[in-house]
């Protein structure tokens, strides 16, 4: 009992990162499931943090109704960001989204009445680490329900080929703006609960390392399903930690090595949703055993790669 | 005027480093379709290397420009290989290969901070040419000049390459769809290789350089690159080497003009606001063409 009561204690921190980082997560999954590659959810998370830090220092509230206020200022900026950023092709999109961290940055810096400046923020208040679990549980039933509702078949739809989402009667850029909505919304929240984690922000706090990393962690986890992004997330986080026990310094370059197998050797992620369907397929036509050798060899072959990465 | 002439010419030194760097960083992006967030750390290395050459192996200053440049292109070469080839085979699109180049700059910018044990070094006093020649009343440092030379140089050559050589047609060739250039009778992987190779080189040109210039060897010195070299490309276009010249050099100056002249906090901001007005109201930059555009 006693050591595992020194494990919590020693892991409590990096928990509490997973959680915060799976907010971020979940926030560049959401325009990534609508085929936008955005590293926008650092801003919205900027904004988010600085405004909620910036409200608990003036109005001394209970962090947990400022969250709200989090959450708007980075749906609003996400808002602002999809009006001028959807026209743009898509790559270029993904690099406006970087020049927009740089900016960002540099208006953190030179904004001292609102950020602090160079000097940073520091937030007196922190949640326990329930009350983040609470808020990820409710983030998770919220991309479950989207993930079955109209939007998440017509989001899919769109990554797939806006062409032929737009002739079925989906406005591809509508989808666009809820996801980025959705997205700055997540983002925004995710900025603030950093800031309550951390309880210390800096210009650097909210820069291009988030961006990368969490990426990264959608990718890593999967991301043509939302739990990819939480599970992300997840070995992101508790990797250098792992990492520090075997090679002591060395523990963010066993980040980098593992990012470089997973994308070599299992590109769609570790959960990935097709997978599992082509699993549960062969699965079924070996249940009939009319399956012809030639359908059935490819998806076990898959199925087996699969259940070996899972 | 006498600090306004002396500004400028910090601001083309500067640039020239920014243009140096974004060549490559270009060169790979329009050739070979590849984003790529590890190309600050073969600056970064090249930089260490060639330190480690001055002072290891007490090479004079040309033989250890030419270890970093080299060191810079062979790791380019096996980053390549390594993140991007299998990715190639493939044929899967550019979110992958960023990841990758995202993983090898994790662990490239963390050996390097090994390396240098988290410190900024220089490079020693003598062990580059440190002559101050004079125009009038102003002082021009002479690795200022060669800097700015060395580009020059470089984007005539690469000019010429890309556009006048049968390897540039070939390069062209294989960034627009590498199999229609195998039935053209292009080897594409040799193509690839020698591509990663050119623009390590020249990112770890300007590694060396910057190092000597700025005074700071460390991974902080291919990030700085990596952002300003990557404006660069974004304002000059990235189908021609002649706009990422111009508009690299434009931006140092305009860098070191608005920190002397309007604030020191709003320097990164200026380069930074007018990336993002590129980005939103001429995607194709100063020079691109009109037709560009990848699949």
């Amino acid at each position: 009992m006693q050591a595992l009561a020194d494990f919590w204690r020693t892991y409590q921190s990096t928990v509490a990162f997973a959680i915060v980082n799976a907010f971020f997560a979940l926030s560049t999954y959401s325009v990534l499931s609508a085929g936008i590659l955005s590293f926008a959810t650092v801003t919205y998370a900027a904004i988010g943090g600085f405004v909620g830090a910036r409200l608990i220092l003036q109005t001394g509230l209970d962090p947990l109704i400022l969250l709200p206020a989090a959450m708007a200022a980075g749906a609003l900026m996400a808002y602002v960001v999809a009006l001028i950023f959807l026209r743009l092709e898509s790559h270029w999109m993904a690099l406006a989204s970087l020049a927009l961290i740089l900016i960002v940055r540099v208006a953190v810096i030179n904004v001292p009445s609102l950020t602090g400046g160079v000097n940073g923020l520091s937030v007196p208040v922190t949640l326990p680490i329930g009350v983040l679990g609470i808020l990820l549980a409710l983030a998770m039933i919220v991309f479950y329900r989207l993930s079955v509702s109209w939007y998440g078949i017509a989001a899919q739809a769109v990554r797939e080929d806006p062409a032929v989402a737009s002739s079925l009667g989906i406005a591809p850029r509508r989808i666009q703006t809820i996801a980025f909505v959705i997205s700055g919304a997540v983002g925004g929240l995710g900025g603030m609960l950093l800031a309550l984690v951390l309880q210390f922000l800096s210009p650097d706090t909210y820069f291009v390392n988030i961006a990368f990393t969490m990426i990264a962690a959608v990718v890593l986890g999967g991301s043509y399903h939302w739990i990819g992004s939480i599970i992300g997330a997840a070995v992101f986080t508790a990797l250098p930690v792992i990492a520090q026990a075997f090679v002591p310094h060395f523990q963010e370059v066993a980040n980098g090595v593992v990012l470089l197998l997973i994308m070599i050797f299992l590109p769609r992620g570790l959960v990935d949703p097709r997978a599992i369907r082509l699993r549960r397929a062969a699965r079924n036509a070996n249940a009939n055993a009319n399956a012809n050798a030639d359908a059935d060899g490819a998806p076990a072959k898959v199925a087996s790669a699969a259940g070996a990465a899972l | 005027m006498q600090l306004f002439i002396e500004q400028l010419i910090n601001g083309c030194a500067l640039g020239a480093l920014y243009a140096l760097f974004g060549l490559g960083f270009g060169i790979v992006f329009s050739t070979l379709g590849i984003l790529n967030a590890a190309h600050g750390s073969y600056a970064s290395w090249a930089a260490i290397a060639a330190l480690a050459a001055v002072e290891q192996l007490k090479l004079p200053f040309l033989p250890a420009l030419v270890v970093g440049v080299v060191g810079g292109g062979l790791l380019a070469v096996v980053v390549d290989q390594i993140a991007f080839q299998p990715l190639r085979k493939r044929g899967s699109g550019m979110l992958g290969a960023l990841i990758t180049s995202i993983a090898f700059w994790i662990i490239l910018d963390n050996l390097a901070g090994t390396a240098t044990g988290q410190q900024s070094l220089s490079f020693p006093r003598g062990s580059y040419p440190g002559t101050m020649f004079r125009i009038g009343d102003i002082p021009i440092p002479a690795m200022q000049l060669i800097t700015v030379a060395v580009m020059l140089v470089v984007t005539f050559g690469l000019h010429m390459l890309i556009r006048r050589s049968r390897f540039g047609a070939a390069m062209r060739a294989v960034g627009w769809n590498q199999t229609a250039a195998s039935l053209g009778g292009v080897n594409p992987r040799y193509v690839v290789i020698v591509t990663a190779f050119i623009a390590g080189a020249t990112s770890g040109l300007a590694g060396v350089l910057g190092g000597i210039t700025t005074h700071n060897v460390s991974f902080l010195l291919g990030e700085g690159l990596l952002l300003k070299g990557f404006a660069a490309v974004v304002v000059g276009g990235y189908d021609d080497v002649r706009g990422t010249a111009v508009a690299g050099v434009g931006l140092g100056v305009l860098e070191v003009m608005s920190a002397q002249y309007l604030s020191s906090g709003l320097r990164d901001g200026i380069t930074y606001a007018l990336l993002l007005t590129f980005l939103l109201v001429r995607p194709r930059g100063l020079f691109g063409s009109l037709g560009f555009s990848r699949p």
